[in-house]
């Protein structure tokens, strides 16, 4: 049973070794797992996400300095269940390239993180859910440029329900009756 | 019967290995198509574009001249510092037969284009990209891209990335020195 299993897992990392030589071809920005968040129903919770430039590139920042360039941007898609607020961008960092000595460009380079802000539904169920976006991003090095790309990217929040409200006495007063 | 599990695993290791192999080759040759090989000698993919004046500019009919053929964006920083390069060489060696074109590969409106090349001062004319136009060459996935067609229409250089003005000298030089100037002339 063993040999079998052993011949499975050795196509499997074939396949697998070929379809990540397949992603390293060009600039790619990745994204960390994500960190499971949890928020409760009709509270607000920020999701930190972290993303990697692959060393020797950078991509603009969401602030570049010039209208021609691209920004980085990440789109999260609407859910019925949980609204999706504000999306918080790192500031870039100012540099010049050997391509442009004079000129300074904002850029993201290395690790960076995007926060996105939730707010589940009071009315929505506990449990977890699935929210789905892109960052859109493009990348250059310092003598070339690539169209700019989209990565999918993928978060899970868990919700948990919201405690109790706190129990209100009705107002005891003598005149409350006639 | 016992020794079937090895000879599966036997099996499964060669089938590993066409697999990687088969995958490998693939994107080889999806990614490279048409390869360098391929291009270089060759004639130039033929097509036709529409220009920022609102005017088609057909590759062929460009037959007779030399011919740098650009493509770059808007975003592209390094497209940037070969534009003033460019237009200093189409002043220089465009009454020898010489046309540099630009092939905007963007997202960008055609304002912003038009916008952009004005403001880089560009003299030759700058075309609409389209994706399919990219893929005749083999795919314009870095920028700048650039390709020199002698007077026949032959590629006889590509270069990726920005080069140093010299070398886009020399490549200018060598394609204007082969093939007919006949039709220039007409």
């Amino acid at each position: 049973m063993k040999i079998p299993l052993a011949s499975a897992f050795l196509l499997f990392s074939a396949w697998a070794w070929a379809q990540d030589d397949l992603g390293s071809q060009g600039p790619a920005v990745k994204m960390a797992p994500a960190p499971l968040i949890t928020a409760v129903q009709g509270k607000p919770a920020t999701v930190p996400l972290s993303f990697r430039v692959a060393p020797g590139y950078h991509i603009n920042s969401n602030k570049p300095k010039s209208d021609f360039l691209i920004p980085t941007v990440l789109k999260v898609e609407a859910t019925t269940d949980i609204v999706i607020g504000r999306t918080t961008y790192p500031e870039g960092h100012d540099m010049s390239f050997a391509f442009a000595p004079d000129e300074k460009l904002n850029v993201y380079t290395g690790d960076f993180k995007v926060d996105v802000l939730v707010r589940p539904l009071r009315s929505v169920q506990a449990g977890k859910y699935i929210v789905r976006g892109t960052l859109k991003y493009q990348a250059c090095d310092n003598s070339a440029c690539y169209p700019p790309k989209q990565l999918p990217i993928s978060f899970d929040v868990k919700i948990a329900k919201a405690p109790p409200a706190p129990h209100r006495n009705p107002a005891q007063s003598p005149h409350a009756h006639h | 019967m016992k020794r079937n599990p090895l000879i599966l695993f036997f099996i499964a290791a060669i089938v590993a290995v066409m697999l990687f192999a088969g995958i490998r080759t693939a994107r080889n040759n999806r990614a490279n198509y048409p390869a360098k090989g391929q291009l270089i000698g060759n004639l130039a993919p033929d097509f036709e574009l529409p220009a920022l004046d609102g005017k088609h500019l057909k590759l062929s009919d460009l037959r007779g001249k030399a011919v740098l053929l650009n493509f770059w964006a808007t975003y592209c920083g390094p497209c940037k510092i070969e534009m003033p390069w460019f237009v200093e060489l189409q002043k220089e060696y465009g009454p020898q037969g010489f046309q540099i074109v630009g092939v905007a590969m963007d997202d960008a409106s055609t304002e912003d284009i038009a916008k952009f090349a004005k403001e880089m001062g560009v003299n030759y004319p700058i075309l609409l990209g389209q994706e399919s136009v990219g893929q005749s060459y083999g795919g314009v996935s870095v920028l700048p891209t650039t390709f020199f067609l002698d007077r026949d229409g032959k590629l006889v250089a590509r270069e990726f990335g920005l080069q140093s003005r010299s070398v886009f000298v020399d490549h200018i030089k060598r394609a204007m020195s082969q093939g007919h100037a006949v039709q220039a002339q007409k």
